[in-house]
């Protein structure tokens, strides 16, 4: 186990290089009905060190999925910048995996096919990939299930399988988009813990999203707190508890003590985001009650 | 679910009557197939009766036995089998044609802006059009024998091939090809990792579709004019009130129907298997 993984990453002041890092990142879409552009993201600035574990919290609406996505180079920046080993990130690249909310897996391809459709995009050949996939199985638990298809699999196993397909093209960087959202509590506890195994096993930088506050105290060694409409950052709140971590910690004084600084930082930003779409909700109600009366 | 129950109440024997559990569960496991099957029977029953003891007059209706008696006739001579054979072949060169010409075209549409754009208002026009109603004119074109025939099957069963395989394209999950691109996806490695295997039951949905079409109309084609096949044999037939051969061509027909689509089952099931949700 590295020394720097035992550091939560704020505490020590990155000497190296960052292996992510935003400078005044700024998204805006243009919105053809409204006529205007909608900014999505004010000027976020972030470094993310090698090796880190980032988690991203906010209200919905805040940005967090594209600034996942920019990140990822599936779509560019407005203005501001993004550099992946203080190179300006201009595409996808071989070096991050994502991991999606929605495991989108291949439903045509049996499990094994599904973790080795990285390497084989890049025509790595069949047996320099083989040990790898089967390691990468037995990593997240799924051995002997190499010819299944995902449907014949629990949302669990599903959510495994993403993540194994994402290690399997060695990344540097893990970007994560609340992918244990749809699973239930106790399937996403055992997640969780097994995240943090293999992230500690691989070494590798994990930048992760969620509205799941506690599943962000748990993994991160910082949290970066996003306010909505436009999203920016909030505030960035290091997580002093050690590690290797258990489920135990969660019952913690300290992470309670986190846990109530981190909603503190969003509970407005909640409140109103949930105002808003109540509104939204009411309006397209009323809209579709005036279709009937029409009607 | 009631064998459960037999086994369950073993001991109460009074609430249940299944002398024979293995009768019975044999029963359970093929009851679709044996729903259908008596299905049939009844119906050529009620048929039977019909045209037996009700209607009395072979010019009318023909009792299935008949039938099956005038179809072994006909196979006797040979005769049943030229005519099947020569429709048989106009179907399938027809339809391998539409298939290829339907999918390849589908693609490109579903692929290809510029292709889309010019070649829909084509497509929509054209898929609406009752291109039976054609067939005296293609033979006009094409002659009597084998080449309008293959051109009428063609013409019908192209468009749902071609149309279902566009509809698969442009259907394919977003999220999918958005997962492709983050892994590094090039645009061939998306069409061929990604569209086409989402298209695939598409595909398949359509050719089960231009089967059905291209069977009518290979028997339409020969109703306007053939020397042989089974419409021939049909025109033929009722000229000289042969209704035996009449209804025989027709229950080859729908046999052939029954055929080609449990065969494009049994080809989806072989390129498809993930389908079994």
């Amino acid at each position: 186990m590295a020394i720097a993984q035992l550091i939560p990453g704020s505490a020590a002041a990155p000497m190296t290089t960052p292996k992510v890092e935003a400078s005044h990142l700024t998204k805006w879409f243009t919105n053809p009905q409204a006529g205007h552009d909608i900014e999505v993201l004010r000027d976020v600035s972030v470094s993310v060190a090698p090796g880190e574990f980032l988690s991203i919290v906010g209200p919905s609406g805040c940005g967090k999925t594209t600034l996942l996505r920019i990140f990822a180079g599936l779509i560019p920046v407005s203005s501001g910048a993004v550099l992946y080993d203080g190179a300006p990130v201009s595409g996808p690249s071989s070096k991050m995996g994502f991991v999606f909310q929605s495991d989108n897996l291949l439903p045509w391809r049996r499990i094994h096919d599904n973790v080795a459709f990285g390497p084989e995009l890049r025509g790595e050949r069949r047996d320099s990939m083989e040990p790898r996939i089967q390691s990468l199985l037995r990593l997240v638990g799924l051995s002997g299930f190499e010819r299944y298809y995902p449907h014949q699999l629990s949302g669990g196993m599903r959510q495994r399988v993403n993540l194994a397909r994402a290690l399997a093209i060695q990344p540097d960087v893990l970007l994560m988009d609340e992918p244990f959202a749809a699973l239930d509590a106790q399937t996403r506890e055992i997640m969780q813990d097994e995240l943090l195994r293999i992230w500690q096993e691989t070494g590798n930088t994990v930048i992760f999203i969620t509205h799941q506050i506690d599943e962000a105290i748990f993994l991160a060694d910082r949290i970066m707190v996003l306010g909505a409409r436009p999203g920016r950052i909030r505030e960035v709140i290091p997580v002093d508890l050690p590690r290797p971590r258990s489920l135990e910690m969660k019952r913690h004084p300290e992470f309670t003590r986190l846990a109530d600084h981190v909603w503190s930082s969003i509970e407005q930003e909640v409140r109103e985001s949930i105002r808003g779409e109540q509104e939204v909700v009411a309006s397209a109600h009323q809209r579709a009650l005036a279709h009937l009366d029409e009607d | 679910m009631s064998a459960d129950v037999t086994t369950a109440r073993l001991a109460a024997p009074s609430t249940t009557f299944s002398p024979l559990p293995l009768l019975r569960r044999a029963i359970n496991a093929n009851r679709s197939l044996l729903t259908s099957v008596g299905s049939l029977g009844f119906g050529f029953l009620l048929w039977e009766i019909a045209a037996d003891l009700i209607v009395r007059d072979k010019l009318f209706l023909v009792a299935p036995s008949a039938v099956v008696v005038r179809i072994a006739q006909l196979l006797g001579t040979g005769e049943l089998q030229h005519h099947i054979v020569a429709s048989g072949l106009e179907f399938v060169i027809g339809f391998v044609i539409a298939a290829f010409v339907g999918v390849g075209v589908g693609l490109l549409m579903g692929t290809c802006k510029p292709a889309r754009i010019a070649l829909t208002p084509w497509v929509a026009a054209i898929y609406s059009t009752p291109l039976i109603a054609l067939s005296p004119l293609l033979i006009l074109w094409f002659g009597i024998g084998i080449t309008s025939k293959v051109v009428v099957v063609f013409a019908v069963s192209v468009f749902p091939v071609l149309v279902n395989t566009q509809t698969g394209i442009e259907g394919a999950d977003e999220r999918l090809l958005e997962m492709a691109r983050a892994f590094g996806a090039n645009t061939r490695q998306t069409f061929t990792k990604v569209l086409l295997p989402a298209a695939v039951p598409f595909i398949v949905a359509g050719l089960r579709l231009g089967v059905g079409r291209g069977l009518v109309g290979v028997v339409a084609a020969e109703l306007f004019g053939a020397r042989e096949g089974l419409g021939f044999l049909i025109t033929a037939a009722s000229q000289v009130f042969d209704m035996g051969a009449l209804f025989g061509a027709v229950v080859i027909l729908a046999l052939a129907g029954v055929l080609s689509t449990a065969a494009i089952r049994a080809l989806e099931q072989r390129i498809a298997p993930w389908r079994g949700a």
